[in-house]
């Protein structure tokens, strides 16, 4: 089956020596696909790299067959995505910072615009303007943007950050639905071990800039007791081999 | 082309919304207000009659080009490109299925549209103040070479704002967009003076570019030369700001 | 084929300078007729400084009022460099109703000035001879490229409000017309309010000439020049009208007209006047800055004096004598006395008569005629003098009179 994402030899170095180095993944459809890594291991960055808003070194992503720096258009035609803090025009309401977005697809209309800030409890804050949102509200908000056209792939980027225990327990239950009744696959970065190992299927681990392994959560629970040992020994066998090279 | 129509709508609500516009619109009729009170204190003072019905609004326009109209569209230029790098709302847009280069035109057109609406705006005003406070001198040859004179303006306010919008993906901050943005107006403003034979090439001697239009010998060769240079940089300024736009990482 | 991005944005501003170059430079190339009438004035100027022999410059303006004149002015100016010599023939009829004419002739050693209201014919001789008095090139002033930046500056954007006519035989014509909507607002308020000031119906100005109060506008400003297939500027007309109101409500059209011609080219001839039989007032100077130069400070070796006036039932009445007396005078000092000698029978008035002795220094400035001194009542006072009338300006400090005494700080020699 033709993977969704295809992510090849993706570099990007920063002046300060982070970054990626040679990132290759293949995320199929139905994945759930959580991206684990502690902070500075450059997940934003590939995530910034996959959605466009910075380019690569070297490399490219390909999101149903598209490259994003060459077709950028139509590569994200099917994606949704939430990079680092949700970002919303202050001076717009809930509903009308959707209605910015809902022009761009033909197919989404003000109901689907209901529909989605139903979907993440925003329904009563719809006519109030993010300037007096909390970060939760900000990022639920967030949320509501990145799947509001239907989109067939989600990118989070720390999705939960800053809910209460509530929000990430509708969260969660948000990304599962959409996952069985709409066949959505997800592609989400995170730094917390508990939180990926609920929601993702398939995990990846990113370590310095580099993808140490990528294995089902499956099989990973059927190794290791917790997916925090599977992290450490990923880490570690890595730290080792790298020592043992340099 | 849908996509591209989509951002410039969502431009026109974000200038819509914001009350940058409005409050540009109302300082623009409080100039009208302003000369025409002027104008009727001289008259009166000095029994100089200043500006008949039709020069009012060309007294108007020769005002304005060289000061809020350049003034506003910096500020909205600025807060359309600096200020979403600021407070980093360009993502919001960056991320959905549109090119950056549709999102740099759309932002130039609604800007363009901006500057348009304000001319237009004006144009209405000042020829209805004309009317009812100054002696009637209009002919129709005389409305016309004013209606003409508004809309050739918005010419040269685009080079400037794509000059602008140059200036605001070199630079980091909206401020210190807008204070170069005032000294090299000042400085072009200067060289314009001393070295008069090539102020054609000035884009602060493009905005004065409506007096051809006006001229009993319509100077057809002298319109299309200065209309080809504005072009010309334009197309020099919009690349080059593109490239910084698209280079942009946020 | 498709291009890659880069590929096209490359193409795309190199496009855009490439317009922006080629026509720019066209632009610059193409000289705007406001610069062709530059360069026009620039070759005349030249031409009638250096090149033309001699030829006659007609200057005429005339103000009307719907088309009555109001004041009008000829001035003839035939110049000749071969001689070094011109000659002026100015009329003028005057805004009050007045004729003026005047006739005055240069050369490098004589200048003979006849004005129409009296038939004396003053004549100054130069025993050094002058510098060339024929025509100076206005152009080659040190402030004219700073003068002509700022005209430059002024004219902007009206620069292309002049269009040139090319004629077959190389000649052209450069005309302009500016009608009010293309008249800055702000030089059209200026000049009306020149004008308005100039028609207040005040200052002795007669009935005839209108008093514009209210709606004063600059209407029209035209203008046409022709230059010869030399670059030389024939004639200019330049003619502005200036409509207004006046308290009647009537309508007034001020028209302006200014028109100066070349002719004769190389063939006037500068005449000097013939002073036999007529009356003349000679002068002698050494140049034309040597007036108040003393050449000759012992001249005024001795007495000077003046009336003391009062007045008294309407007439002026002689009470007195103020006296001077320089006993030594050099270039650089002067010792003398300054009394007052009064009437019998006017000795009231003689309580603030004074008497004093002075040394004065001559001032370091050595074109100066100024002496000053200081009295020994400590108050700074100078004299000059006055070579060219033979008198003496006492400068005092006191300038209020006392007594009723009238004051008079002109003294003449005393040949008595």
């Amino acid at each position: 089956m033709e993977p969704i994402i295809e992510i090849k030899n993706l570099t990007k170095q920063y002046e300060n020596g982070r970054g990626i180095k040679n990132i290759n993944l293949e995320i199929s459809e139905g994945d759930i696909f959580g991206f684990l890594g502690p902070n500075g291991a450059g997940k934003t960055t590939a995530m910034k790299l996959m959605t466009g808003l910075i380019r690569p070194d070297y490399g490219d992503v390909k999101i149903f067959g598209h490259s994003i720096t060459e077709d950028y258009e139509r590569a994200m035609a099917k994606v949704g995505c939430l990079i680092e803090i949700a970002e919303a025009y202050s001076y717009l309401s809930a509903f009308d910072n959707l209605k910015q977005l809902a022009r761009f697809y033909p197919d989404v209309d003000y109901q689907r615009i209901d529909e989605v800030l139903e979907l993440t409890g925003m329904s009563k804050y719809k006519h109030e303007k993010p300037k007096k949102f909390s970060l939760g509200m900000k990022q639920r908000l967030g949320l509501a943007a990145a799947i509001l056209s239907r989109p067939k792939v989600v990118i989070l980027d720390e999705p939960l950050n800053g809910l209460d225990v509530e929000g990430m327990i509708d969260i969660r239950k948000l990304i599962q639905k959409l996952a069985d009744e709409e066949k959505t696959t997800f592609f989400i970065s995170s730094h917390l071990i508990h939180d990926v190992e609920l929601t993702c299927n398939r995990i990846g681990v990113i370590y310095n800039g580099e993808i140490l392994n990528v294995e089902s959560t499956k099989t990973i629970l059927r190794n290791y007791a917790t997916l925090e040992n599977y992290f450490v020994s990923e880490v570690e066998r890595n730290g080792r081999l790298s020592s043992s090279v340099g | 082309m849908a996509v591209f129509q989509a951002a410039l709508v969502n431009e026109l609500e974000k200038l819509y919304k914001k009350k940058k516009a409005l409050a540009a619109f109302l300082l623009s009729l409080a100039v009208i207000v302003i000369g025409q009170i002027i104008i009727v204190g001289v008259r009166s003072g000095f029994g100089l009659r200043t500006a008949g019905s039709m020069e009012f609004p060309m007294l108007v326009l020769s005002v304005v080009v060289n000061t809020i109209l350049p003034l506003f569209t910096a500020l909205v230029t600025i807060d359309s490109f600096s200020g979403e790098f600021a407070h980093n709302n360009m993502r919001i847009t960056l991320t959905r299925p549109v090119s950056r280069l549709k999102i740099f035109a759309a932002k130039i057109a609604a800007i363009s549209l901006f500057i348009l609406a304000t001319l237009l705006l004006l144009l209405i005003f000042s020829i209805i103040a004309g009317f009812v406070f100054n002696t009637n001198s209009a002919t129709l040859d005389s409305l016309v070479r004013t209606v003409f004179s508004y809309i050739v303006s918005l010419f040269p306010m685009v080079v400037l704002a794509l000059g602008i919008v140059l200036l605001t993906n070199l630079l980091k901050s909206g401020i210190s967009v807008f204070f170069v943005s005032i000294l090299i107006f000042l400085g072009l403003k200067v060289l314009g003076v001393f070295f008069s034979q090539y102020s054609s090439i000035l884009m602060t001697t493009q905005l004065d570019w409506y007096n051809l239009f006006l001229m009993k010998s319509f100077p057809l060769a002298k319109i299309i030369r200065q209309f080809l240079i504005m072009l010309g940089s334009s197309v020099m300024l919009f690349t080059a700001g593109f490239y910084l736009f698209d280079k942009k990482e946020l | 084929m498709k291009l890659t991005k880069k590929t096209t944005m490359v193409l795309s501003f190199t496009l855009g300078a490439m317009l922006l170059a080629t026509t720019a430079l066209a632009d610059i190339a193409a000289k705007s007729g406001y610069d062709q009438l530059k360069d026009a004035l620039k070759v005349t100027a030249a031409q009638c400084s250096n090149n033309l022999s001699s030829f006659t410059m007609d200057i005429s303006y005339n103000v009307k009022d719907n088309g009555k004149t109001l004041s009008s002015m000829n001035q003839t100016e035939k110049c000749d460099r071969t001689k070094s010599a011109r000659e002026e023939t100015t009329s003028e009829q005057t805004i009050s109703g007045n004729n003026y004419s005047n006739q005055t002739y240069f050369d490098k050693t004589t200048y003979i000035r006849l004005s129409n209201d009296d038939p004396t014919y003053y004549v100054t001789e130069y025993t050094q001879e002058r510098k060339d008095m024929a025509f100076s090139d206005p152009f080659k002033n040190n402030n004219a490229d700073d003068v002509e930046k700022i005209a430059d500056a002024i004219v902007g954007n009206l620069k292309d409000n002049v269009v040139v006519t090319e004629n077959p035989d190389g000649s052209k014509v450069l005309s302009g017309s500016l009608s009010e909507v293309q008249i800055p607002s702000l030089i059209n308020a200026l000049a009306s309010f020149e004008m308005k000031q100039r028609f207040n119906g005040q200052d002795g100005q007669q009935d005839n000439v209108p008093h514009l109060s209210k709606d004063v506008f600059v209407k029209t400003i035209d203008g046409t020049a022709k230059v010869n297939k030399d670059g030389v500027m024939e004639s200019i007309l330049g003619s502005a009208v200036v409509s207004g109101k006046d308290e009647q409500g009537t309508v007034h059209d001020i028209t302006i007209e200014v028109l100066a011609k070349l002719t004769d080219v190389n063939s006037t001839v500068v005449t000097k006047p013939d002073l036999s039989g007529k009356k003349v007032v000679k002068n002698v100077v050494k140049n034309e800055n040597s007036v108040p130069e003393i050449s000759n400070p012992q001249e005024f070796m001795g007495k000077f004096k003046n009336d003391i006036l009062i007045m008294k039932d309407g007439k002026f009445v002689k009470v007195g004598e103020r006296i001077i007396e320089i006993t030594q005078i050099d270039q650089t000092s002067a010792t003398g006395r300054y009394y007052e000698v009064y009437k019998p029978g006017f000795d009231q008035y003689a309580t603030t008569k004074r008497d004093f002795s002075f040394n004065a220094t001559k001032s370091k400035d050595k074109n100066s005629p100024e002496y000053k001194f200081r009295t020994d009542a400590g108050i700074n006072k100078a004299f000059f003098l006055d070579e060219h009338s033979g008198k003496i300006y006492l400068n005092e400090s006191t300038t209020f009179s006392e007594g009723g005494i009238i004051l008079d700080s002109t003294f003449s020699p005393d040949f008595e």
